[in-house]
């Protein structure tokens, strides 16, 4: 931090005093710095395919997944579709603080892009799996229904999804609801592990950072290079937002409450973790199609621990500048409030040996203005209408 | 009394667990600090410490006021301990703030405590002023030190006062075998294992916790650590997941580190009306 500081203050006076000096100083990375910038990509990186689910990678159920994605009829009401909150024109966010669905949800809709290979999914981490993390808000009262039942009946019931249902899976819809329902969830997880965010400015540079192409990075903005520095240095913000999708895919406790509303709390991975181990949903579940079984090491060995509570997933910062509002409850409006939240972090809401790698930033506007351009150059430009 | 606080009150009254009646708990690390009384005014904290069927609490806050509350509302429950701050924000400050040392020492002349902490204090700090001066009033008035400290620190209390007795937060998050280092090199160290979940998760207890806890049956007791207003929601489920863990140890032992232990400790403490 203290080096966008005093490039900030340089730049100041460099406003001062005759032309010649008014170019801003370029900005330099050490070593360290260029190497965590390199292992921010490359991107996009190579297709996933999850061996738990066996239509994943195949063009009908991508094609059965994306239908099922826009169709209310999964819904108890009819009315209400995975786009209603993973609308595609708005980053496959809503736009809200909180989802709502049938009723007000606890938590703020996350994207679907980049979501295929993670290894836990939802805030709290409950799922070990992206079919069992799609099923969820199909069969959750608060969402889109009330149970497995409605799903298998409206894929028995209605022609055109019984029909496709057969075409992927090889055989019509089973008796058991579950079955039923846990294939449409393998569907709408194929076709979500192929939203993937596009190239960005930040990409460009990256790679013309790795190839030593000096002209190219110059293309990338001076401020958002500042806020780049700081993100990978003073700021160890990579601590979490690490690799090409910016996340280590962990919980953590960052100081943002976690009442719902007076007298109700939202335990986040404390739950997550609970829930997780009473669901048949899981890689070490009935459901998982892989034979070999080996990526369910991690929900086998999760423990639960009081330092869980409050904690929640640290989300990728891909396409971010378009998923506001931003934290688990949607509680921070702007990218410029989450730095802000950063920069003047509540140290006495975290425990002082639960979170000792968050220090505040302590950023100025100048600091700010950098951190907030860096990671706006984290989503492509919108397409001109 | 408003609706919201009457409807839990009710509910808690209504859902008294049986698991509350089966272990009495002494959780000896809750705070009730401006922010949580706040959200959860003090009749609702105190049906939160019954519900969870605590026998008794060690009770810090910041300010102190918190604490005050709750012992004026149960002073058979609440042992309270004063901290060095005023507000939550002073945890790294305090020890080099003069003004600490004049709240201290107008808070005890005005309030009777069992305890002085829980304090953030690490290695060499602990010999500047404002700590020193804490460390004497907690002699002077025979109080327990509930530090969250270091080993360094530690010892460097102990030079201070040989005889001052310490709850160690957290057991320093040391590994057994540096706790056991320092509970066979001081007899007047005691543990909290709040915040920590190594030595009981999933029900069972390590072979290394184990042999802890049976070289020093005495010494060892649980907590919850509500260091945020959302924490107070987690004192019942922290009490139950203690009793599972305890439930592992033998009776007479799982019974000492649940309660007896912090009994013990504070024995001298009376509540006021028993005075």
């Amino acid at each position: 931090m203290a080096s966008a500081r005093q490039l900030a203050a340089i730049a100041l006076v460099a406003a001062a005093v005759p032309a010649i000096a008014q170019a801003p100083p370029p900005v330099t990375f050490t070593d360290a710095e260029v190497r965590r910038i390199l292992s921010l990509g490359p991107w996009p990186p190579p297709p996933v395919v999850d061996p738990s689910n066996r239509v994943s990678g195949k063009a009908e159920a991508i094609a059965f997944g994306t239908r099922l994605f826009a169709d209310p009829r999964l819904s108890t009401n009819g009315a209400i579709a995975c786009t209603t909150c993973h609308q595609p024109g708005r980053a496959f966010t809503d736009g809200l603080p909180r989802a709502q669905g049938l009723a007000r949800v606890d938590r703020n809709t996350p994207t679907v892009n980049d979501v295929g290979g993670q290894r836990w999914y939802g805030w709290d981490g409950a799922h070990d799996n992206l079919w069992a993390q799609s099923l969820r808000p199909l069969v959750d009262p608060r969402e889109m229904g009330d149970g497995v039942a409605h799903v298998a009946a409206a894929v028995r019931t209605h022609g055109d999804l019984r029909e496709r249902y057969v075409a992927v899976f090889g055989r019509p819809p089973p008796a058991d609801d579950e079955v039923v329902a846990v294939d449409v969830a393998k569907a709408l997880a194929a076709y979500q592990e192929v939203l993937a965010t596009p190239r960005t400015p930040f990409d460009d540079f990256r790679d013309a950072l790795a190839r030593g192409d000096a002209a190219a990075m110059a293309r990338y903005p001076q401020a958002a290079q500042r806020g780049l520095k700081t993100f990978v240095g003073a700021g160890n913000c990579t601590a979490c937002h690490l690799g090409p999708r910016f996340t280590n895919g962990e919980f953590h406790d960052i100081g943002i409450p976690f009442f719902v509303e007076p007298g109700r709390v939202d335990p986040g991975r404390h739950a997550g973790i609970r829930r997780l181990g009473a669901s048949r949903h899981t890689l070490t579940g009935p459901f998982n199609d892989d034979p070999v079984r080996a990526p369910g090491t991690s929900t086998r060995h999760v423990s639960l621990e009081h330092r869980n509570y409050g904690e929640f997933k640290v989300p990728g910062l891909r396409n971010v500048a378009r998923t506001a509002p931003y934290m688990h409850n949607g509680s921070l409006a702007t990218l410029r409030d989450v730095v802000r939240h950063y920069s003047d972090l509540p140290e006495d809401r975290l425990h002082a040996d639960g979170e000792r790698i968050l220090k505040p930033l302590g950023l100025d506007r100048y600091g700010i203005d950098d951190l907030v351009a860096f990671l706006e150059t984290l989503s492509a430009p919108l397409p001109r209408p | 009394m408003n609706p919201r606080t009457l409807a839990l009150l009710c509910s808690l009254a209504a859902a008294s667990p049986a698991a509350a009646a089966d272990l009495p708990i002494f959780d000896a690390h809750v705070h009730y600090s401006h922010d949580a009384w706040e959200i959860t005014p003090p009749p609702e904290a105190i049906a939160i410490l019954r519900k969870a069927g605590l026998r008794r609490a060690l009770v810090s806050s910041s300010g102190d006021a918190g604490t005050q509350r709750l012992v004026a509302l149960a002073p058979d429950l609440v042992v309270p301990s004063l901290r060095p701050y005023r507000t939550r924000g002073e945890l790294s400050t305090w020890v080099r703030d003069d003004t600490v040392v004049a709240f201290l020492e107008e808070r005890l002349r005005n309030a009777r405590y069992a305890a002085i902490g829980e304090f953030h204090l690490y290695g060499a700090d602990a010999d500047l002023p404002v700590p020193r001066r804490m460390v004497a009033l907690a002699k002077q008035h025979k109080a327990v030190l509930h530090a969250h400290s270091d080993v360094d620190a530690l010892e460097r209390i102990y030079r201070q006062d040989p005889d001052a007795r310490i709850l160690w937060a957290h057991s320093g998050f040391d590994r057994p075998d540096m706790v056991r280092d320092m509970l066979r090199k001081h007899r007047n160290l005691w543990c909290d294992l709040a915040f920590r979940s190594e030595h009981g998760g999933g029900g069972k207890v390590p072979a290394e916790w184990r042999a802890l806890f049976t070289e020093f049956p005495d010494r060892f007791m649980v907590g919850t650590d509500t260091f945020t207003p959302e924490r107070w929601h987690y004192v019942v489920e922290h009490a139950n997941w203690s009793r599972a863990w305890l439930a592992d140890l033998p009776p007479a032992l799982g019974e000492r580190i649940a309660w007896r232990n912090g009994d013990a400790l504070f024995a001298f403490w009376k509540p006021a009306a028993a005075q």
